[in-house]
């Protein structure tokens, strides 16, 4: 998961797979490469390239891509997928569709065709289809289009070896849609213009008519000023004629046709009206019944990672395994063959690689994020996440941005930095840039959120509702600040919500391994840098030197022991890491409850860990990284002052 | 129906008044775009009473303003009417139109306009300007054509027509599906509207829905 930074394309025969979001590509991907890649119940989890070689033939290289509704692009997720056929040789395109919602899938495949690219259509989730009684004729569908159609079932692995036999005899579309005369004479002219491509003219010069302004930089790539205004001039002509801008005019056009072809191919047979998934899921973004669910939901999350996790399984890894059996032993092991002192330091003292670094990644952290990630992914494969979206789409409203971007939000609690990614997602620069900040402010991850949590269990509820109301504060203060700050606009509230559908063990499971893989290889040899640092500092004296110069701040502003400033330290590597350090100083009984209190608050607000801070800088660029940050740093540091300040003030008894 | 001198003024009105929408008020234009030979001979006439001539451009009196507007008024809910009830396609539309906007009396126009669920835009999109009913409500006759925002949930509709407000917010419901002659179900309003199109439920704000105009199916 996590391969970000790779938009080179292997080499092989590319076979792409595109399709609306949420109707099975990656899952289909996933069968036909061996490779795993995230596949959760709602639209947007795909939102970059991912590339893998077939099992079935070593030559051939698949790719999967963001779900998009028209290859006319609205987001940057969306673009993803239309550049690839724009720019890429491709060999073949599997178009994924959604059985039951075939009139959205043949809306895209009108545009394969124009576009000339040979393709197959896999009809996917043909069991919901079926289920709600529709019913294709596929041999019609093959006609009218000229192209194969395969069945398939991913979740069960059906009709996916039919899919294989299929990839290699597929071809261009013979189908083509006639739209209405002025627009067709449009076309002619523009494709008078156009140079040769890897797509056809007429397909390219109907983007140009419909106004798809993301073309703007293949067009001054592959054309002259002149032919550039011609073509606008064109355009302007047509839409003189319409009241609606004309990307409309021509998707009515389209649906207008695929009614007619529909109407042949599909029967549908009434069915019993309700069944229990379409229960829960209106329950649940019910606007009474709604908060309850949401609170239940909440309360199990609590349950099950913030005490079974948490509490329980930490208190077993730390306490047992690594306190009687891993760390002693260690020693023993280290001071036996080892007789170097400094090296003994090095991996079981007081800043050692296994005594530190592996102990907080390993038994801190780990049982935590194992915990959070089974019940994301429950909850993710449900599809409540959507739906969530509608319970607080007007709170996100007063920080400027609407209900669609709380997926990025709640994939922040698993980690902020993929989350920083899915921000492309959202339609508008503000949007994205308000969510990112927010993100690296004050949404913790999971590593770090389990720490807390558990933390925060050892003094009081009471000591955990001000810490989250801390956080909620933070976020929508600083969330409705940026949005006047933050030149742009907003965008529309059109979210598509996917049937809540029964989780299946399987893809919880491999999904739970996936992320706790990423997180052993990302994390924890940043924990290991991060406590060579430390070691060193103290070896040579510069971590007192440090203390003593943050004491200030650290000792006198915050209210905390000097001892606090390393953990600090590491924060800046990590905050999750940062914050196990905390939890180390607890433990030893270092922290009273306001220090406690007053530490993660800061904690949590700290500066973004640095393998976020550098997908900020990929999405967003470096001077709003540097912008951000310069705000977080002393932010946190001034909110925590404030607590420690208020909470003395009043004897706030904890 | 009034003399033949006064449906020409009506017509020229007309013209006026939708070439100002197009943002051209050129007398020489108009004289070009109008059927009438006697156009410029006609709005001679009209001058000091209906418009006045400023410069190049023509423009309207607060008079000519009032009744220009009731005829394009008159015009565009025939139109409206005659699209949705009779399901004539928008290109015939307007030559039959041109017939009803002379019949219409100003009672029965505003209950054509009720009985459409005061319609914002005819059905090339182009504005209807407002008239009392609008702004008074009448509920006596029930509205055959509503916004979303009108529905109870669990009612059906098909689409009508959308008013045009945002060019990306249009091609956004395009791609969903979302144009009229697409059936929609309401499911339910808050905290935000959810509707069903084929398979799929979509979630919209308040502001979108508003903006969608549906004819009742069934109840
Ligand atoms: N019932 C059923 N569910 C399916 C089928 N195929 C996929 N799913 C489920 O549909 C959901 C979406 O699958 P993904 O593979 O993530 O879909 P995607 O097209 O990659 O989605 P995006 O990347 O968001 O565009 C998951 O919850 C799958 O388990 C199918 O054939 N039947
Ligand atoms: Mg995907
Ligand atoms: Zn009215």
């Amino acid at each position: 998961m996590h391969q970000h930074h790779k938009e080179v394309m292997k080499i092989g025969k590319k076979v792409v797979l595109v399709g609306n979001p949420n109707v099975g590509k990656s899952a289909i991907f996933g069968l036909l490469t061996g490779r795993y890649v995230m596949v959760s119940n709602y639209p947007g989890t795909t939102v970059e390239l991912m590339q893998g070689y077939a099992t079935f033939d070593k030559e051939t290289l698949l790719i999967d891509t963001p779900g998009v509704n028209s290859l006319l692009p609205m987001s940057e997720d969306e673009k993803v997928t239309r550049d690839i056929l724009l720019n890429e040789e491709i060999e073949t395109v599997i178009q994924v569709v959604d059985a039951k919602n075939l009139r959205r899938g043949l809306l895209i495949t009108i545009q394969l065709a124009e576009m000339g690219l040979p393709f197959i259509l896999n009809l996917n989730m043909e069991d919901e289809a079926r289920s709600r009684g529709i019913s294709i004729d596929s041999k019609k569908l093959s006609e009218e289009f000229g192209v194969d159609t395969v069945a398939t079932v991913a979740t069960q692995k059906k009709g996916i070896n039919n899919l294989v036999q299929k990839i290699r005899d597929s071809r261009a579309s013979s189908y083509r849609m006639e739209y209405s005369r002025d627009i067709e004479e449009g076309i002619k002219k523009i494709e008078g213009i156009l140079p040769d491509t890897n797509i056809s003219k007429r397909s390219i010069a109907l983007m140009l008519i419909a106004g798809d302004k993301s073309l703007s930089e293949w067009l001054y790539k592959h054309l002259s000023k002149k032919d550039i205004s011609r073509i606008e001039k064109i355009r302007l002509d047509i839409q003189r004629g319409y009241d609606e801008p004309l990307g409309y005019i021509i998707n009515t056009q389209r649906l207008e046709c695929l009614d007619g072809i529909l109407e042949k191919a599909v029967t549908r047979s009434e069915t019993d009206t309700f069944t229990i998934s379409e229960k829960i899921g209106s329950l649940s973004m019910h606007p009474v019944f709604g908060v309850p669910i949401l609170i239940f939901v909440l309360f199990l999350m609590y349950k099950f990672v913030g005490e079974f996790g948490a509490q329980t399984m930490v208190d077993y890894f730390e306490g047992v395994i690594f306190g009687e059996y891993v760390n002693p032993w260690s020693i023993k092991v280290v001071e036996a063959l080892i007789p170097v002192g400094i090296i003994q330091e090095l991996l079981v003292g007081q800043y050692g690689i296994i005594t530190m670094a592996l102990t907080y990644a390993l038994a801190i952290i780990l049982p935590v994020l194992a915990t959070f990630f089974i019940a994301f992914g429950i909850l993710e494969d449900s599809g409540y996440l959507p739906r969530l979206a509608i319970m607080v789409n007007r709170a996100f409203n007063v920080i400027g941005l609407n209900g669609k971007a709380v997926l990025p939000m709640v994939l922040g609690l698993g980690c902020d930095t993929m989350a920083t990614m899915t921000t492309r997602i959202l339609e508008t620069r503000k949007e994205r840039i308000i969510v990112t900040l927010l993100l690296a402010l004050a949404v913790p991850c999971s590593a770090q959120l389990g720490v807390i949590l558990g933390m925060l269990s050892g003094v009081s509820l009471k000591a955990g509702i001000i810490w989250a109301g801390v956080m909620i504060m933070v976020l929508l203060v600083i969330g409705y600040l940026a949005s006047l700050i933050v030149p742009g606009k907003g965008s529309d509230f059109i979210l598509e919500l996917p049937p809540i559908r029964m989780p299946h063990l399987e893809n919880i499971v491999v999904k739970t391994l996936a992320r706790i893989e990423w997180y052993l290889k990302e994390a924890v040899p940043l924990f290991i840098l991060g406590t060579l640092i430390l070691f060193t500092f103290d070896k040579i004296g510069l971590l007192s030197v440090i203390e003593e110069a943050a004491s200030p701040v650290v000792v006198g502003f915050l209210g905390l022991p000097r001892e606090a400033t390393a953990a600090f330290l590491i924060g800046f590597l990590r905050r999750d890491y940062g914050a196990a350090g905390l939890f180390a100083l607890q433990m030893d009984g270092m922290l009273d409850p306001i220090q406690i209190l007053v530490s993660l608050v800061t904690m949590t607000l700290f500066v973004p860990c640095i393998a976020n801070f550098f997908m900020i800088i990929k999405e967003r660029g470096v001077k709003i990284a540097i912008l951000m940050v310069s705000f977080i740093f002393p932010f946190a540091f001034i909110i925590g002052g404030i607590l420690n300040f208020l909470l003395r003030y009043f004897e706030v008894v904890l | 129906m009034g003399s033949i001198e006064e449906q020409r003024i009506d017509e020229l009105l007309e013209l006026i008044w939708t070439m100002e929408e197009e943002g051209n008020r050129v007398m020489e234009d108009i004289v070009d775009r109008s059927d009438d030979d006697m156009a410029r001979s006609v709005l001679e006439k009209m001058e000091n009473d209906t418009i006045y001539i400023a410069g190049e451009e023509v423009k309207f009196t607060k008079k000519g303003k009032k009744i220009a507007e009731s005829i394009i008024r008159r015009h565009r809910l025939a139109e409206r009417l005659l699209s949705e009830v009779f399901e004539l396609e928008s290109k015939n539309v307007h030559q039959e139109a041109c017939k009803f906007e002379h019949i219409l009396s100003p009672e029965v126009t505003d209950s054509v306009c009720t009985f459409l669920g005061h319609p914002p835009v005819c059905p090339h999109g182009k504005p209807i300007p407002r008239g009392v009913c609008c702004t008074r409500f009448k509920k006596e006759v029930k509205p055959l054509v509503v916004s979303i925002k009108d529905l109870e949930p669990g009612d059906e509709g098909r689409i009508v027509f959308i008013t045009p407000k945002e060019h990306a917010r249009l091609d956004r419901l395009g791609s969903l599906g979302i144009i009229p002659g697409s059936t929609i179900r309401l499911h339910q309003k808050s905290p935000t509207y959810v509707i069903k199109i084929g398979e799929t439920d979509l979630a919209l704000d308040r502001e979108i829905a508003k903006e969608i105009y549906v004819k009742k199916i069934g109840g």
